[in-house]
This record gives C-alpha cells, sequence and structure tokens, in this order.
C-alpha cells in the first residue's frame, strides 16, 4: 500500500479537490477549515446562538466545516490505522527535541498557548491556510495574499527566534 | 431554534440538517470531501511536525512547494469553471487590521504548534496527543473570540472591499490569472525541495 505521496502529486489532487469543491458539480463553495473551531466552541460551552453576533454569523459555514471536519477525522483515524499504520499516542515531536528541547511539560503547554492563539489569528484574519492560502489565492484575492505574505514572515521569524539553529541529534 | 433544554446532541442533529438544507452539498458529499482533503495532507505529510515548524525554520520544503503548486494549478482551473458558469468567486474582504494582527498571531503560533487549523485534526486522528492539548487551547480561542467578539471588530476594522486581481486588471481577466497561476507554478519548481526528517523516519514510531 501506498505510504506517501511527494509534493508534486499532493499539489495536483489538492488543487482538483478545490476545483471541485468550489464547482457546482461539488459544493459551490470555498473549502475552509478554521469557522469550525468556535462554531463547535459554542456548542461544547453550550452559547445560545441568538445571542451571540459571531455564532450567528457563522451558523452556516460553521456547520458545513463541522461535518468536514468529521470527514477528515475519521478519514485519516481510517488511514492511520490500517494503511500508513502511523497511528501512535505520542506527544513529543522528533524535532522538537532536535531543535527545542526533551520536556513534555513544555511541549504541552506551548501547544496549548499556540493552539489558542492560532485560532485567535485565524478568525481575526477571517481565514486559515485553506481558507485564505488555498482557496483565497486560488481566487486571486488580495485579502488573501496580504494575509499569505504576513503568515509566512511571521512563521519564519518565529521559527528563527524560538528554535535554536543547528543542534546535533 | 435554541432554547436553553437543547442538548449537545440536538444542536449536533442540527448542523447535519443545517448542511443537508444549505445547498452546498450533501452530508456525505461534504464527509466525504473531507475525508480527501484528510487524505491528500496525511500522505503527503503536510500536517507532521517536521513539516509546518521545519518549514519556519527554513528546514523543510515541502509545505510552500505544494501550497503554491496546488493554488497556481486551481486559479487557472478556477477560472476556466467561472468562465464555464460551473463556479462562482466568494472574496473575503479585506480587513486590514484583522489581516495583519491576525496574520501575525497565526503565522508564529503555527511556527510554535506546528499545525494549523486544517493539519491539526489529522494528526489528532493519529493519536498525536500533543495536538489534541492544542486543540483544547484552540476551542477556548475560539470560546474567547465569540465571546469578545464585538470588541474585536474594531481590531479588525473596516473593509475596503472583496477586491481581486482579475477585478483589478479588468480587460485582461484571462492573462491575468494564467500569468499568476504559471507565476505560482514555477515558483513552487524552483523553490529547492529541503526535507527534514520525521518521526517515523527517525524511528521515533518504531514499535511493531
Amino acid at each position: 500500500m501506498i505510504k506517501k505521496i511527494p509534493w508534486w502529486v499532493g499539489g495536483i489532487l489538492m488543487a482538483l479537490l478545490l476545483l471541485f469543491t468550489f464547482s457546482i458539480f461539488g459544493a459551490n463553495r470555498p473549502l475552509g477549515a478554521s469557522t469550525y473551531v468556535p462554531y463547535f466552541a459554542g456548542i461544547i460551552f453550550d452559547l445560545d446562538p441568538e445571542k451571540y453576533t459571531y455564532l450567528k454569523e457563522i451558523h452556516k459555514p460553521g456547520s458545513w466545516e463541522g461535518v468536514l471536519l468529521l470527514g477528515v477525522l475519521f478519514g485519516s483515524f481510517i488511514n492511520a490505522v490500517f494503511i500508513t499504520k502511523t497511528f501512535r499516542f505520542t506527544a513529543l515531536p522528533s524535532a522538537w527535541k532536535r531543535y527545542k528541547n526533551n520536556s513534555l511539560t513544555s511541549r504541552l503547554l506551548w501547544s496549548f498557548v499556540s493552539g489558542f492563539f492560532l485560532i485567535i489569528g485565524a478568525r481575526l484574519a477571517g481565514g486559515c491556510t485553506s481558507g485564505h492560502f488555498l482557496s483565497g489565492m486560488t481566487q486571486t484575492a488580495f485579502s488573501s495574499m496580504i494575509f499569505g505574505v504576513v503568515v509566512m514572515v511571521s512563521l519564519v521569524i518565529t521559527g528563527k527566534l524560538f528554535y535554536k539553529d543547528n543542534k546535533d541529534v | 431554534m435554541y432554547n436553553k433544554d437543547t442538548s449537545i446532541f440536538e444542536r449536533v442533529l442540527s448542523m447535519f440538517q443545517t448542511v443537508e438544507n444549505e445547498g452546498h452539498g450533501s452530508v456525505l458529499l461534504v464527509f466525504v470531501i473531507g475525508m480527501v482533503f484528510g487524505s491528500i495532507i496525511q500522505y503527503t505529510r503536510v500536517h507532521r511536525f517536521e513539516k509546518i515548524a521545519g518549514f519556519s525554520m527554513l528546514k523543510d520544503t515541502v509545505v510552500p512547494k505544494m501550497l503554491f503548486l496546488a493554488i497556481g494549478l486551481a486559479s487557472i482551473g478556477l477560472f476556466i469553471f467561472i468562465q464555464l458558469g460551473w463556479a462562482s468567486y466568494h472574496v473575503k474582504p479585506i480587513l486590514l487590521g484583522g489581516l495583519i494582527i491576525g496574520g501575525i498571531i497565526f503565522g508564529s503560533s503555527m511556527a510554535i504548534f506546528g499545525k494549523c487549523p486544517g493539519t491539526g485534526p489529522v494528526s489528532v486522528a493519529e493519536g498525536r496527543v500533543d495536538v489534541m492539548v492544542g486543540a483544547l487551547g484552540g476551542i477556548l480561542g475560539g470560546l474567547v473570540f465569540t465571546l469578545f467578539y464585538d470588541k474585536l471588530q474594531l481590531l479588525m476594522g473596516k473593509s475596503l472591499g472583496k477586491l481581486t486581481l482579475t477585478g483589478y486588471f479588468e480587460d485582461h481577466q484571462g492573462l491575468t490569472v494564467l500569468l499568476f497561476g504559471l507565476t505560482l507554478v514555477v515558483i513552487s519548481i524552483a523553490i529547492p525541495l529541503i526535507e527534514e526528517p520525521d518521526e517515523s523516519e527517525v524511528g521515533d514510531l518504531q514499535s511493531e
């Protein structure tokens, strides 16, 4: 069974999936993947969707992405267990050990904090890697290009500052 | 309709109903799009910490290569689809404050987390506990954003419009998209391929 595909095959497949999703034969809408987070937060914390402006705004896209997310989780789990055989409970990525530290507490703490801000950032900008980068730039949207440039610069600067540059394995 | 007795179960059920009635694909279709989306991510391994954090350290270039190739090809394809009447534009507005402040926060969180909202769930489904913890942080982020949305909107600023490159070069839309798409494809090929070995390659996942 195939366990890995090269970047260019992935790029072509992703382009085809985007086109299908955009088309009237598919979903007739762009593919996004960060609105589902506040949508589920609203459900989990039992917020009244009539009372919060934001929940009202994201009612439809949040539902759509919620179903998408369930598909992602289900598909990836099946793949990981039966095909790629990559399902393991692990918590410390190899490169974190290589370029940051060996502390589980440090990794979990940083994950929680960066997960929190990842969603704040995505919702402030109105999209993420999927909604802005992939779907937005495909439409040659200026908003998505601005987001793309800012994110790339911020990502690389943080990478340089946060991780140790060269550490022996 | 929501009342205080509405259970989580009923709200999830209403999620499926909303999608079914919305006309953006049946629940099954959207679910399958999700499965394919997750699989492409999983098989190219762009959800791995090594790929995204590695990109932030410029030690791995699979993420930008794949992103630029996908956007380049899809932009040309989408333009053709729109001409044929098979698709339409759904452009996000320019809210400068939101895009710049949000982009800075998003980029630096992505470097540290090594995930984004689309790739995170793939890692969760593979059993990555650190990403599950990050997802809890994300849900809390979603809650805070919802609660303070009215104030945060001031930060995000007024919409400067839903502008596009093709809209700017109105008279030469086809040529503009073609050049835009081809440039991105060329960039994706021109970026040298560098790969940071991930956990399965350095033996961190060997247990059989």
